[in-house]
């Protein structure tokens, strides 16, 4: 190479390698990732997925010894308790969120509530579970959909409100400035500027919580427990597939075994789909 | 406290087009006026002072630059005069500065109104996340209640002042931040103009466009100065040349030199003046 | 903050432009010393030089010139440096002009000497204003150089007495040709010579007045002398 008498011709080749080992490396290690990522995907579906057919979703959970059936009951009463969850964890961890970054941002509040947010992150789900199982099963003396949905909130609400402090600090302050400057209250530049300026990342967060607590069941062991029966009553134990999936997984019943792998195979399709879905919403905002 | 200022009084005065109702014909010609007065000015970000001891007059309808080297304090001066540093603790200004007569810096000053009389573009362009349209009636909407087609006309008319009304017009749904770098300056100026303030306060509006689109906003001041108060901080000195009435020279948080523009840029009268502008700063 | 630009090739370019000013100076005043010692010791040969030099000092005045609008449309000057560009470039002119007045001077000298006509007119008042425009001429460009507006304010009080001169010359003049007709042609082309010697002098002193544009930004041509002296003095 012309004029390059100042390059050190033997740290460059030390560099090249360098270049090369690490490069190797981190491929090797996402080989690795990708490998048991598709192991389990491919266990799943090989056998899930002879047991998906129509039955599935309009038949109820059968009784034990009993041919055939569905998960009817269990995709229903998931879907409502996670719906529920959605509907309560959503505007408590924006608007919590919103606090953290716009509002109180050094106040003691908001500290405080950053330190208990992230402590509830990390807190297993289990004594969550437990925890609305002495609060609320006991004080109304029943299993109940409604419990089952604050357990899954508690577990929700902090993953909203991180993210949305988090995509909300991403929003320029210049962007904050130029609505001041037109004279726009506190509130409404919170609102109507940034909020809505990070809604991609924001709606990311609330899909990823969804997506999060689709596949929890420690928490709904005590709180929702299971109904073998199709019902839409939260105020009685409510069938969700978690639960089907952990009580028919061991079971000595053929039938059953073959429902849960359908059952965990409907919510990994659900959690990629969510996670998936997430991405692209993410990815499009960000290009235009 | 609010019929005071040149406020809500003139919303009410001027039609969506902009156009001043029930103006007398013959006028006699009024004495220059100053829009702003600001008179020991101190500023103070936590222990440091920012600008010391700061008095000078912005006349209405004038356009005064403010140049200096960095750190100068041309820009914490702009900030406190719509009182932009509120916004962050810490930050403090003392002494007065009077907005036709009333003094802004009184703790029961109302600062939202307040940002609608004086109206600020940044450095950044900063078009909010929503369409053209949009982007312009938010301003609008906080203080006026207009009905479709007022705030239409109003839309048209603050994207005409701004130049961008050819190149927008079809195109008035789509994001803000479809434009181009220039063309989403010319919005925020837009924007600003467009809740009709007396004065605006612009924070190195070119720094970050091509000469061209710089050029066009240059053309797009002189315009405005009719009808507005214009406050100007570039570090461009050709650029407060061409543009401005009056010049502010500050350095170290000081005001060394105010005068004309003409003055100042062929005879100055302070050395340090000289020095900084004919590129002797060594 | 030190007198030099940021910029040390803007300092080059605009020195450059003084100096050359200089020695465009420094020729124009050659040329007029070597037209006044053809007309004092009426030699052809020296007339000639001069005529033939002439040519040097227009070439000088368009480089010159061109310089200075090369330095504007680079450096767009403004403040004292602008002055400084106005100044030399107008300056230029004033010398170009001083250089058209020395070589009148020498073509008159030589018709006189080929016209052959003996004359009796006593120049020595055209060979004293001649040597105090030349002095006049030397004092301005220095006063030019060092900026020195007290010195550029005594040339233009001082180019007054080649006016007087001049005048006195002119009525001197008359008088002889009234007398004896005869001389009137001479007498015309020593009329000439006095007055480009006299306009050489009024040329010195509009250099003087652009020393003090340039130091003081104030512009003190066609203005009462008293307020020249003061804005020189400030």
């Amino acid at each position: 190479m012309k004029n390059a008498s100042n390059i050190n011709l033997a740290i460059f080749a030390k560099r090249k390698r360098t270049n090369k080992i690490g490069l190797a490396l981190s491929m090797s290690a996402m080989v690795l990732g990708m490998f048991f990522l598709s192991w389990i995907l491919g266990i799943l579906l090989f056998k899930g997925f002879s047991s998906i057919d129509l039955s599935l979703f309009t038949a109820s959970t059968p009784a034990p010894g009993s041919e055939g059936g569905g998960l009817a009951n269990a995709i229903v009463g998931s879907l409502m308790l996670v719906g529920c969850c959605t509907l309560i964890s959503t505007p408590i961890g924006v608007l919590a969120g919103i606090y953290l970054s716009e509002y109180g941002d050094r106040s003691r509040i908001a500290s405080v509530t950053r330190f208990v947010t992230d402590i509830m992150l990390s807190a297993p789900s289990i004594v969550i579970g437990l925890f609305v199982y002495a609060l609320v099963v006991t004080t109304f003396k029943h299993f109940s959909g409604w419990a089952g949905t604050v357990a899954l909130a508690l577990i929700a609400i902090p993953v909203v409100v991180r993210t949305t402090e988090n995509m909300l600090r991403l929003v320029p302050g210049s962007l904050r400035e130029a609505a001041y400057a037109l004279g726009a209250p506190k509130w409404k530049v919170a609102f109507m500027i940034t909020l809505r300026a990070a809604q991609s990342g924001v709606m990311t967060g609330i899909l990823l919580s969804l997506a999060r607590v689709s596949g929890e069941t420690a928490p709904l062991l005590f709180t929702a427990l299971n109904n073998q029966f199709f019902s839409t009553n939260m105020n009685a134990p409510m069938a969700n597939l978690p639960v089907v999936i952990f009580q028919f997984a061991m079971s000595p019943y053929d039938n059953w075994v073959d429902l849960a792998w359908a059952g965990a195979l409907l919510i990994t399709i659900a959690v990629l789909g969510l996670n998936i879905l997430a991405r692209v919403v993410f990815r499009e905002k960000v290009q235009a | 406290m609010m019929a005071n200022m040149k406020t809500m009084f003139d919303l009410n005065q001027i039609d969506s087009q902009g156009g001043n109702v029930n103006v007398a014909i013959n006028e006699q010609p009024i004495a220059a006026k100053n829009a702003l007065e600001v008179r020991d000015l101190n500023f103070f970000y936590g222990s440091f002072q920012g600008l010391k001891n700061i008095n000078l007059d912005i006349e209405e309808g004038k356009v005064t630059a403010f140049i200096g080297p960095s750190g100068c304090g041309k820009s914490t001066l702009l900030r406190t005069l719509n009182r932009m540093y509120d916004l962050y603790p810490g930050q403090r200004a003392e002494g007065t500065i009077n907005f036709y007569g009333q003094n802004i810096l009184e703790p029961a000053q109302d600062l939202n109104l307040l940002r609608s009389r004086i109206g600020m573009v940044f450095q950044k362009p900063t078009p909010f996340p929503m369409s053209i349209y949009e982007n312009i009636a938010f301003g609008v909407r906080l203080y006026e209640k207009l009905s479709r087609s007022e705030m239409d006309e109003r839309v048209e008319w603050a994207l005409n002042k701004a130049a961008l009304w050819n190149e927008a017009k079809d195109k008035l749904n789509q994001s803000g931040l479809s434009l181009s770098g220039g063309q989403q300056q010319r919005l925020c100026i837009a924007r600003g103009v467009a809740v009709k303030p007396s004065v605006i306060l612009l924070d190195e509006p070119t720094s970050a466009l091509d000469p061209i689109s710089t050029g066009k906003i240059e053309e797009l001041i002189n315009e405005l100065k009719h009808e507005y108060t214009i406050a100007i901080v570039t570090h461009n000195m050709q650029q407060a040349a061409r543009v401005s009435d009056y010049t502010a020279y500050m350095y170290l948080g000081s005001l060394i030199e105010y005068g004309k523009t003409d003055e100042i840029f062929i005879k100055p009268k302070r050395k340090e003046t000289e020095d900084y502008i004919t590129g002797r700063f060594g | 903050m030190s007198d030099k630009h940021l910029s040390s090739q803007f300092d080059v370019d605009l020195n450059s432009l003084s100096s050359r000013l200089l020695e465009m100076g420094g020729l124009v005043e050659s040329q007029i010393s070597t037209a006044m010692r053809a007309f004092t010791q009426m030699d052809l040969d020296t007339c000639n030089v001069v005529i033939e030099n002439e040519k040097l000092v227009n070439d000088l005045e368009i480089q010159i010139d061109m310089d200075c609008v090369e330095v504007i449309a680079r450096r767009q000057p403004i403040a004292r440096d602008l002055r400084l560009v106005m100044a030399v470039s107008k300056a230029i002119t004033n010398l170009e002009r001083a250089g058209d007045e020395a070589e009148r001077v020498a073509k008159r000298t030589k018709r006189l000497i080929e016209s052959g006509a003996p004359h009796n007119i006593n120049v020595a008042e055209i060979r004293l204003s001649g040597q105090m425009a030349i002095s006049l001429l030397r004092r301005s460009l220095d006063a030019f150089a060092r900026l020195d507006t007290i010195a550029a304010a005594a040339v233009v009080e001082e180019d007054r007495q080649i006016d007087e001169e001049f005048r006195a010359f002119v009525r001197k003049l008359i008088s002889y040709m009234m007398e004896d007709p005869h001389t009137i042609t001479t007498g015309l082309d020593m009329l000439t010579i006095a007055k480009a010697i006299e306009r050489i002098g009024d040329h010195a002193k509009n250099i003087a007045e652009f020393v003090i544009y340039v130091a003081k930004g104030s512009d003190v041509r066609h203005i009462p002398h008293e307020d020249l002296v003061r804005e020189a003095n400030k």
